[in-house]
């Protein structure tokens, strides 16, 4: 595979020369006994939103735990703000963690559960910051209930909500959506969207492509406890030249459209099915250029041109598959 | 200690449903001692046996090995000491406030109940060895909490081997051989208790001396807590592994 993984950003820098990035891993394995769940992974993390993505025991869940400070690294460091996450509870002011297990106090409501997050930062005004927190989440209605009682998606809003009583800088959730009706999905990702918008550093991990396509600007794939992939996933996506790129075009004549293409030595193939010409390239960027002069010199008119394996869902399959 | 830890420690070991059958077991030594003086006079030898067998060697461990493996150890099993643990808090705060909370539910459901049973049964001098036994229990539940909670720090399976502890070690070798008694909070217990209720306190005997229980309860208590503060300092919650 050709997709050699750099920093989340793909190629902005993180932070100016000198400042220390919101979260950095470096050479970061971890281990347990003869199982390595994580294995050599560098990458740095900006502002913006980033999915972490990858099969069930890839490392996801290790990953975040090693970020969250929660788990010490065997090898490599982990750094929150240039401060090594592990054994640091002060890290905790700027962190806010979703953890994936669904546990909660039974007992509290979510009002309760809230401000007693808001009071253990030491908030100063644990009341308004709560009550912003579940307005935030939609769960105003549900707040004097107790946790026992929510539905699971009320659960995970609730524990949202929970992370980010405090306004931190990081937030850092493992499969934040489980649970969650399309409704609720929607809500949350605006609103981690629109936290990434303020300038926070958000790091999800999911197994559902969708949501990451929907909400990540960029990605990090997990597979087998290495970093596979990371970046922009259409960009991932153009550095796999050894996977054919797959257009389909819809044009006046797709007959003579698809002898004047096959010309080109980028195109490794055409076919034509059911009316629609579905072309492959080896090169994403040299295909976008010509296709449209080679369809002026066969005088065909061209009405659409989409690539249909760009989707996270072909990058992953391509990266876990190999 | 903090407030908001303490109250959710609080809350949580009092709705567990094992708390009900402590507080039966707490019901049970006033019960007896009721049934036993409506039955009999009073009788200090009665009185310091059922304090000692019943109140001490039975329901003090028990008490304290629930809620001493409950206040972090069960949090951690079930995945919501992270909300604790992923806090700007310093850890010795949340060990300490999780210890108090256990020592706390720990003496009310054994010291009080057993002040009640000695005050209940009667017998001479019975509320001096009433406020010895109570007193000594006390002292027990807190070395007992302070052990536990460092062995819920350790391993997963602190309850089996806290019940370990007290069954085979304390009910079976302490029998056996008087060298391991030195390593029994219950014996150290019993010793106080004399100590305390003196002079009342002669119608039952202590296997350990005073001096060498108060030495090595301090050092117990002292290496458990250093333990628990270590463990606490540098625990892991793993994700899941590949």
């Amino acid at each position: 595979m050709t997709a050699p993984p750099d920093s989340a950003s793909g190629t902005a820098p993180v932070a100016a020369p000198g400042a220390s990035a919101p979260v950095e891993l470096t050479g970061v394995s971890r281990w347990y006994g003869n199982v390595v769940a994580v294995n050599d992974v560098s990458f740095i993390l900006e502002p913006g939103v980033t999915g972490l993505l990858g099969p069930n025991g890839a490392g996801k869940s290790t990953l975040l735990h090693l970020i969250a400070g929660l788990l010490a690294p065997s090898a490599g460091t982990v750094s929150i703000g240039g401060h090594p996450a592990f054994a640091d509870p002060q890290v905790y002011r700027d962190i806010g963690l979703v953890p994936e297990r669904e546990s909660v106090y039974p007992f509290l409501t979510g009002r309760e559960f809230v401000e007693a997050n808001a009071k253990l930062q030491g908030l100063n005004d644990p009341g308004s910051a709560t009550q912003r927190a579940i307005a935030e989440v939609d769960l105003t209605d549900a707040q004097d209930r107790p946790l026992a009682g929510y539905s699971k998606g009320m659960r995970q809003r609730a524990k949202v909500a929970a992370a980010f009583v405090h306004d931190p800088q990081i937030l850092l959730l493992d499969e934040p959506f489980n649970g969650m009706d399309p409704r609720q999905r929607l809500h949350t990702m605006g609103f981690l969207r629109r936290l990434a918008g303020e300038g926070r550093t958000i790091l999800f991990s999911s197994h559902i492509l969708e949501e990451v396509e929907r909400v990540a600007d960029r990605v990090l794939v997990v597979i087998a406890g290495r970093l596979a992939a990371s970046g922009d996933f259409r960009a991932i996506r153009r550095l796999m030249t050894d996977r054919p790129h797959t257009f389909t075009v819809r044009s006046s004549d797709d007959r003579r459209l698809a002898a004047q293409l096959l010309a080109e030595p980028f195109v490794t193939g055409v076919t034509l099915d059911d009316g629609l010409l579905v072309a492959r390239a080896a090169d994403y960027g040299a295909f976008s250029r010509s296709v449209a002069a080679r369809a002026r010199e066969a005088d065909v008119t061209l009405y659409e041109v989409l690539p249909t394996d760009e989707s996270l869902e072909s990058v992953f399959s391509y990266l876990v598959r190999g | 200690m903090n407030a908001v830890i303490a109250r959710i420690t609080l809350r949580q070991l009092l709705s567990r449903r094992r708390t009900l059958l402590l507080v039966a077991l707490s019901a049970i030594v006033i019960l007896v001692a009721i049934l036993r003086r409506i039955s009999n006079a009073g009788d200090a030898k009665f009185t310091a046996d059922l304090l000692s067998t019943l109140g001490i060697a039975t329901l003090m461990p028990l008490v304290a090995l629930i809620f001493g493996t409950g206040a972090i150890g069960a949090e951690l099993e079930e995945g919501t000491a992270v909300y604790f643990l992923a806090k700007p808090i310093r850890r010795g705060v949340v060990l300490a406030t999780k210890l108090l909370v256990a020592i706390g539910c720990s003496i009310a459901l054994t010291s009080f109940p057993i002040l009640a049973a000695g005050l209940i049964a009667g017998g001479d001098g019975s509320a001096r060895l009433a406020i010895g036994f109570a007193l000594a229990s006390a002292i027990g539940s807190a070395l007992y909490c302070a052990i536990f909670v460092a062995l819920s720090l350790v391993t997963s399976r602190a309850f089996i081997w806290g019940l370990g502890y007290v069954l085979v070690w304390e009910g079976f070798l302490a029998g056996l051989f008087t060298g391991t008694r030195t390593l029994s909070v219950r014996e150290h217990t019993e010793a106080f208790a004399q100590a305390i209720a003196n002079p009342a306190a002669s119608v039952f005997k202590a296997d350990l001396q005073l001096g060498t229980a108060m030495v090595v309860a301090a050092v117990v208590a002292v290496a458990a807590v250093t333990l628990a503060l270590r463990r606490l300092s540098r625990i892991e919650i793993a994700g899941e592994v590949a």
